[in-house]
Parts: C-alpha cells; sequence; structure tokens
C-alpha cells in the first residue's frame, strides 16, 4: 500500500525532474504545531523575496490552526493567494515567483502565494531625452515601476492596460496602453493582432518589438517612436495614440508615428510656442544639412566647379591645392573617421570616450589637414554635419540619418547635383510609401492636412490645439471646447 | 458587367487633384516654349497662352461631363458608346500614345542635361536609374503617384522666385505695341501652346480614383487657371528679358534666364535648377507610366505589375534610337500633335458621342 502511493508520487512528480537539477529549486517540509499537519513549500529561491516567507508566511502557516490548504486564503497575509488543481499550472506559477504550497493529504491541490523579489533601479534621470525644463523621471526596466509612472499622469479609469505574454522562452510580460473612449479601434485591434502574431522565442528589449511589429521591417526608418519620457507617454496617450510597455526595458513604444514626430522634442511643449517652432524648424534645417552638405561638397568640387563664384573659389583652391586625393575619397576618408570616433565612444565607458574624443577630433582631424589629406573646408563641413545630426531628439532616428548620407555621397560622386536630386526622391518616395500603423509616415505633408500641421514643423500655441491629430481617427476628435469667439477688443478698452 | 468601384482606401482627395493637374502640365515644355510662340504671334504671344488656357477650361468641363455621365474613365466612356470590343480597341489607341509621352519628357529631359550639365552622361543609364524609381513609386500605388506629383510641385515652387532676377535686367516697352499680329497669327501660337500644356487630360484616366470627384473640378480648373497664369507671367518676362531677335536663337528660354541669378554663394545658377527639375519631370514620367499601365490592364486584363515593366522596358528599348537632337525635336513635335488632336478634337467629338449616346439610351428606356 504504502509503495503504492509512493510509486504514484513519483509518477506525480515528473514535473520535477528537470527543476531538480537546478540549484535554486528548494522543497522544504514543515508541521503545523497546532494541527500536526505536514505541509510543503516549493518555491526557486532566485526568483522570490525570502522575506515574504519568512515573515509573512511561514509564521502564520506554523502557529495558526491550519488544517486544509483553503484555510491559507484566510491565514496569509498575501494579496494575491490563490488555489488550484491543475498541475500544468505549476511550472508557470513557480517560474512567475510564486511559492507552492502542498499538503500531504491533499495532493491534488496546490496552493499558490506570490512571493516576487522586484528588484527595481531608483528612478533616474533621463539620459536620452534630457531636458532642462520639465520632469526628470525617466522609465526603469520594471513594467509595475513604468505603468506606475504612467497611471499616476493619467488617472482616469480610461486609461486600459492590456497584458500580453510574448516569446516562447523569455515570456516576457508586454503591456498595450490606450484610452478606451479616445483612441481608434482598428488601431488597438491592429496593434493586438500584431502582438499576438509575433513569434520569437526570446524578447529581451522593446526594440524587439519595434522590429517585429513595424509596417516595413526593410526600412532605415524607425517606425514607432520610443521613449524614456513617462510624461510624453501620457501625452500621447491623451492625443489618442497607443503606448507599448515591455517588461525589463526603459523604452515604451508609441505608435501610430509621424516623420515630423521623431523631429520633436517633448521639450518643445516646455517652452512658448514661438521658441520652440523656432528650435524645431532649426533641428529640421540641421537634419537637412547634415544628409545633403558633404555630397553637396563631392558634386561641386567634382563637377560643378562653375558654381562657386570666384571670392569662394579661391578659398577653396587654396585649401585643396596640396591634397592629392579626389573629392570623394577625402570625404568618405573623413566621414568614416566621424563614424569610427563615434562608435568607438559609444562602446567606450564615459571618460575614456571622452578622451577618444578629443584625440580623435582634434589631434586626427589637424594632423590630415597637415598631412594634406583633407582640405581644411571639408574638415569643418564634416564636423559641422556630425554636430548637426546630433540634434535629432530621438536617437534611432540620428542612426538612420548616419546612414543617409552615403548613399547620397554615391549619388554625389556618380551624377553630381543630378544624383543628390535623385537619391533625394529615392527617399521621397520611400518616405511616402511608409506607413505606420497603415497610416502614412509623411501626414501632415502628405497626404497634406493644414489641419494637422499645428504640432508639425511648428508647434502652435496651447489653445490653437483643441483637435486631436486627424490621421489618428480618434473617436473624440475635439479635446476641449473652445471659449466662444470673445468680442474683438480695441485698443484701450 | 458591372465594374467593381475603386474601394475608398486607394482613392485621393479632390483638392490633390489640384496638384496632379499642375504636376504633369509643368514639365519640359516650359523651359522653352517661348520662342516657339513667340515664331509666330511675336510679341503678342501672351495672348495666345491666355486664349489655349481658356479653351482649357472648356475641354476640363466636357472630361468631367464625360466622366460623370458614363460614370468612370475613358475606359468606361468607351465602351458605353462603342460596346466593349470597339471601346477598348478605342482605349488600346492610348497606350501608345502615353508611352511616347513619357519618352518624350524623359529623353527632351536628358537633352537638357546633356547640352547644360553633362555632355557626357550615358542617356541608357539615366533612363534605367529614373525608369527604376519610377516603377517603385508606381508599385506603391496611385497614392504613392499622386504624392510624388505633390512634392514634385510643392518642393521646387520656390523656383519660380528666381525668374525675378530678370525683371531688374528687363524692359517692359519690348512688349508693346500690342496686338499687332493677326487673328491667325495668334491661333497658330495658341496651337504651338499645345505640348506645353497638354497633361491635363489624364484626368479622364484616373477619374474613378478622386474621392467625391465632382467636388475635384474646381481644383482642376484652378490648377489650369494657375498654370496659365505662371505661363503667362514667365512669357511676359521672358518677352521683356529678351529682344524678339535674341528669343528666336534662345531653345531653352527659362533656362537661359537662370544665368543672370547671382547669389554670394552660388555663381550658375542653372545648374541647380535644372538639377531639381529631376523633381519635376518625376511625376510626368510617374503618371503617364501609371496611366499606361492602367489601360493594360483595363484593356488586356494583366497584371498591372507586369503592365508597368513592360512599358519600362519599351521606354528603355525606344530611348537607345533616339540620339539626335533631330530625331527628339521630330518626336517633340509629333507628341504636340498628338497630344492637340486627343485633347482638342477627340474629347469633344467624345462628349458628342456620349451626349448621343447618353439621349439614346435615355429614349430606350422610355
Amino acid at each position: 500500500m504504502k509503495n503504492k502511493r509512493i510509486k504514484e508520487d513519483i509518477q506525480h512528480k515528473e514535473w520535477e525532474q528537470s527543476f531538480i537539477k537546478s540549484k535554486d529549486f528548494k522543497k522544504i517540509f514543515y508541521y503545523n504545531q497546532k494541527t500536526d499537519v505536514r505541509f510543503g513549500l516549493t518555491f526557486m529561491a532566485t526568483l522570490i523575496d525570502e522575506n515574504i516567507i519568512q515573515d509573512g508566511i511561514l509564521p502564520n502557516l506554523l502557529e495558526d490552526e491550519f488544517r486544509e490548504i483553503e484555510d491559507i486564503k484566510q491565514l496569509v497575509p498575501v494579496a494575491d493567494v490563490q488555489v488550484c488543481d491543475d498541475p500544468s499550472l505549476i511550472e508557470q506559477k513557480l517560474m512567475n515567483g510564486y511559492v507552492m504550497l502542498t499538503i500531504e493529504t491533499e495532493l491534488k491541490h496546490f496552493g499558490f502565494i506570490a512571493a516576487q523579489k522586484e528588484i527595481v533601479r531608483g528612478l533616474s534621470q533621463p539620459e536620452v531625452e534630457f531636458s532642462v525644463i520639465g520632469p526628470k523621471e525617466a522609465f526603469v526596466e520594471s513594467m509595475g515601476q513604468n505603468l506606475n509612472l504612467i497611471r499616476k499622469r493619467l488617472p482616469v479609469k480610461e486609461l486600459i492596460i492590456e497584458e500580453f505574454t510574448l516569446g516562447s522562452l523569455s515570456k516576457t510580460s508586454v503591456a498595450m496602453l490606450y484610452m478606451e473612449n479616445i483612441t481608434n479601434e482598428d488601431n488597438i485591434n491592429t496593434v493586438r493582432q500584431r502582438l499576438k502574431n509575433v513569434k520569437f522565442d526570446a524578447i529581451t528589449d522593446s526594440s524587439y518589438i519595434v522590429q517585429l511589429i513595424s509596417d516595413n521591417s526593410n526600412s532605415p526608418f524607425p517606425q514607432l517612436l520610443d521613449t524614456e519620457r513617462p510624461d510624453r507617454v501620457a501625452g500621447i496617450l491623451a492625443e489618442g495614440k497607443i503606448a507599448i510597455v515591455v517588461d525589463g526595458s526603459p523604452h515604451v513604444l508609441i505608435t501610430p508615428t509621424t516623420l515630423v514626430e521623431f523631429f520633436s522634442s517633448f521639450e518643445d511643449y516646455f517652452l512658448n510656442w514661438i521658441l520652440s517652432s523656432f528650435f524645431r524648424l532649426i533641428r529640421l534645417f540641421a537634419v537637412a544639412f547634415s544628409i545633403l552638405v558633404t555630397p553637396i561638397y563631392v558634386a561641386t568640387l567634382s563637377y560643378h566647379y562653375e558654381l562657386i563664384p570666384k571670392d569662394l573659389m579661391s578659398t577653396l583652391i587654396t585649401s585643396r591645392r596640396e591634397i592629392p586625393l579626389p573629392p570623394i575619397l577625402e570625404a568618405l576618408f573623413l566621414e568614416l573617421t566621424i563614424e569610427l570616433l563615434r562608435e568607438a565612444g559609444a562602446r567606450l565607458p564615459t571618460k575614456v570616450g571622452q578622451t577618444i574624443g578629443i584625440v580623435g577630433g582634434i589631434v586626427i582631424g589637424t594632423a590630415s589637414v597637415e598631412a594634406g589629406l583633407t582640405s581644411n573646408v571639408l574638415l569643418i563641413i564634416v564636423a559641422l554635419a556630425a554636430l548637426a545630426s546630433f540634434t535629432t531628439p530621438v536617437y534611432r532616428m540620428g542612426n538612420t540619418i548616419r546612414l543617409l548620407r552615403f548613399p547620397f555621397l554615391f549619388f554625389a560622386e556618380l551624377w553630381g547635383l543630378l544624383g543628390i536630386v535623385f537619391c533625394f526622391c529615392v527617399l521621397l518616395t520611400h518616405l511616402t510609401r511608409l506607413t505606420s500603423l497603415g497610416r502614412p509616415f509623411l501626414e501632415p505633408l502628405y497626404p497634406p492636412r493644414v489641419v494637422d500641421m499645428k504640432d508639425a514643423l511648428i508647434r502652435l500655441p496651447f489653445e490653437k490645439q483643441s483637435r486631436r491629430p486627424i490621421y489618428l481617427r480618434t473617436k473624440k476628435p475635439i479635446r476641449f471646447s473652445k471659449k466662444k469667439a470673445k468680442k474683438q477688443k480695441d485698443i484701450d478698452e | 458587367m458591372k465594374e467593381q468601384p475603386i474601394p475608398e482606401r486607394l482613392q485621393i482627395s479632390p483638392f490633390l487633384v489640384f496638384f496632379m493637374v499642375m504636376s504633369i502640365q509643368i514639365g519640359i515644355g516650359v523651359l522653352g516654349y517661348q520662342r516657339i510662340i513667340a515664331m509666330d504671334a511675336g510679341y503678342d504671344a501672351w495672348i495666345s497662352i491666355l486664349f489655349a488656357g481658356g479653351c482649357i477650361h472648356v475641354i476640363i468641363w466636357m472630361i468631367y461631363k464625360i466622366c460623370d455621365t458614363a460614370g468612370g474613365d475613358i475606359v468606361t466612356a468607351h465602351k458605353y458608346i462603342a460596346g466593349n470590343f470597339i471601346g477598348k480597341a478605342l482605349s488600346a489607341i492610348f497606350i501608345g500614345y502615353f508611352i511616347l509621352f513619357s519618352l518624350t519628357v524623359l529623353r527632351t529631359f536628358i537633352e537638357v542635361i546633356q547640352v547644360w550639365m553633362f555632355p557626357e552622361i550615358n542617356t541608357f543609364w539615366f533612363a534605367f536609374a529614373f525608369m527604376a524609381l519610377c516603377v517603385y513609386i508606381i508599385f506603391g500605388g496611385f497614392r504613392t503617384v499622386v504624392g510624388i506629383s505633390f512634392f514634385g510641385l510643392v518642393l521646387p515652387a520656390y523656383l519660380i522666385l528666381t525668374f525675378g532676377w530678370a525683371i531688374k535686367f528687363s524692359n517692359f516697352y519690348n512688349l508693346l505695341p500690342i496686338w499687332d499680329h493677326s487673328i491667325k497669327e495668334l491661333l497658330t501660337a495658341s496651337y504651338h501652346m499645345s505640348l506645353t500644356f497638354i497633361g491635363f487630360e489624364s484626368i479622364i484616366f484616373f477619374y474613378p480614383f478622386i474621392k467625391e470627384p465632382k467636388k475635384s473640378q474646381k481644383w482642376a480648373h484652378l490648377a489650369v487657371l494657375t498654370t496659365t497664369l505662371i505661363y503667362t507671367t514667365l512669357a511676359i518676362i521672358t518677352f521683356a528679358y529678351f529682344s524678339e531677335e535674341q528669343l528666336s536663337k534662345q531653345i531653352w528660354a527659362s533656362l537661359t534666364m537662370w544665368k543672370i541669378v547671382e547669389m554670394p554663394f552660388v555663381e550658375r545658377f542653372e545648374y541647380i535648377g535644372i538639377a531639381n527639375w529631376n523633381l519635376i519631370i518625376l511625376p510626368n514620367v510617374c503618371i503617364s507610366v501609371w496611366i499606361v499601365s492602367r489601360l493594360i490592364k483595363r484593356v488586356f486584363n494583366i497584371r498591372q505589375k507586369v503592365g508597368v515593366f513592360f512599358i519600362v522596358a519599351v521606354v528603355l528599348f525606344m530611348i537607345i534610337f533616339l540620339d539626335t537632337r533631330d530625331k527628339i525635336n521630330m518626336l517633340n513635335d509629333s507628341v504636340g500633335k498628338m497630344g492637340f488632336i486627343f485633347t482638342f478634337i477627340y474629347i469633344p467629338l467624345l462628349f458628342a458621342a456620349v451626349m448621343i449616346a447618353k439621349k439614346l439610351k435615355r429614349g430606350k428606356k422610355k
């Protein structure tokens, strides 16, 4: 009789086979002091908080009257306590940081008590999207903390948080956030469907999701915006967009987006509208400058030197007189040097990185001019272009802009100015074809929507922002009702 | 057999017709139309431009009437008047016309590049790259084609301002005396304007792709009005800038005028202008290639994607043989003539036929 029971026990515990191999798998048995019931606690030591077991679970289970599993609901002072009889749940629960409780008399029932160990990094300042004015909180790696930061800013019941578990190995929790009464239903369904369709085993960061659910994964342009600022997420949720929070990632994704959004910093909303519009225009100009200036140098000096006025020409000739290389090689040499510096600076610890920057920037730059490898005019141009490319507020877009310069250089060498315009046409076509969540990526430039221009190239004052962007097709297109038009005031009235 | 309507997500807003019409109208002709119209009507030719522009408004009205009555594009209209088989045969003619149209535009543009910028640029390879870009655009669907038309008009719009430099050196007394040419001469000049003006007839092909097409009519008229005004202003500036004898030697008068533009950092502006013209030519070629591929689909039931490759192959094949100035000129003249016949003779005839057919059909119903 006893043998049979043991046999059954072994069969029943087949699921334990691979668990036992792990060092952090713990199974401990205790006796209740009042009823003498023998019970066991099973848990993964690495996932749970031992303080909860010692202070919250064990004292009650040992000292209070405890007869059957159902009793734990009264005895254990933990909110998340469940009792079930489905053995298939065991693995999932243990791996999510639950403590499993078993009693010898009730083999078919299991109690699960939540005791997750939360390792939360303290809130820090945003590093990529730092702003002088405005909140200094940034997202951290814990989803619970991140959701808290967002929910605090939008304390309404309409903010819905839907959770998914993605990745057959990583079991990453991914949350989709939207405003139930504002966000377009089609957009919500599309995101939900795409998240459900994600087929990848280990999702370790939100960047994976960006690449897995974007409309065109063969485009160098990011189609989902990622941010580390909770205020930005709250802002876009109120506009009617969707946010995706991934556990373990300090970056929250925003969708659908448009191209101009990648050039708008959230600080634009903290400044007066005139200033912020000015800065936005400067940024757009900087991007165009950064992409085009070296190709234009190559094009003019290779083919169209007639373009340059006499006075300017003499300066250029003086600086290039000693250079043995054709303009394209000269430009490629400097551009690649800057790219190398950037890569090296990004991979090294901050302090070493700074040194490398100085060494590279000053020493290599000056030396290459003095050695007669590059002209100092080009050195200025390339350095300015690199500087301009750093003005993009979204890091991902900055990377894209780094890359875009090279096809332009190629076409500039091939067909001069004509090649630059041709390459620009290709880029324009690509952007026109691109969509984010099925919505045109270039909106409001194309399709032209004058109403949406209020927060695109420039940002108009908040009183003018009474409507949500048209392309989001929100359920409530009007954000707030404007006051009735006041009687026009005259001077001195 | 009822035709399938175009789903709404593929259609364009009515006001985009403005950009479509203008961007296909403004193309290669505007670079050198001044000399051609001044040959007959002298410096009264600006009147001819206004007259030609006026006529186009009537044609646009007819196009909208035809499309509205037949309930679709020109293929539907042909079917409406002549039945399925003959209708398709009639439509097939336009495949040839638009292939020639795109070929002319592209080859003339390359000619301009070769004369003004790169004497040594390889015609075939540039055409190849250009057509590859067209394929990429057209594969994005009609909305992408319209998008490129939009940018192809808006982004180079600043070029208009550069003609302002010429005003400083202009003498507007050149234009006087007004009206010293006969009506016949003026009409001939209007006829010669046709290559510069044609393109607007493409509405009859993309009509089903317009959301609420009736609302778009005013935009089409506005587009033609704007183009007419731009052409007239540019012609007047040109006439004031060049003397009549000088102008007769300028094949690309607009380009010559750019030579006077001077900025602190730019000496020869025509290089920038011609490079920018790439963006203006692109919608011309794209829209016409799109129209041909659409016609091939409608007439022969061949997939549009296959059709596009066929057209590109034909254009690239034909462009090899267009190697001399004479051949290009001949092609320009004949496409201009074909365009004239199509827009100013065929469309009114079609209009009359559709109206008669409508009366007859209504009679039958009674």
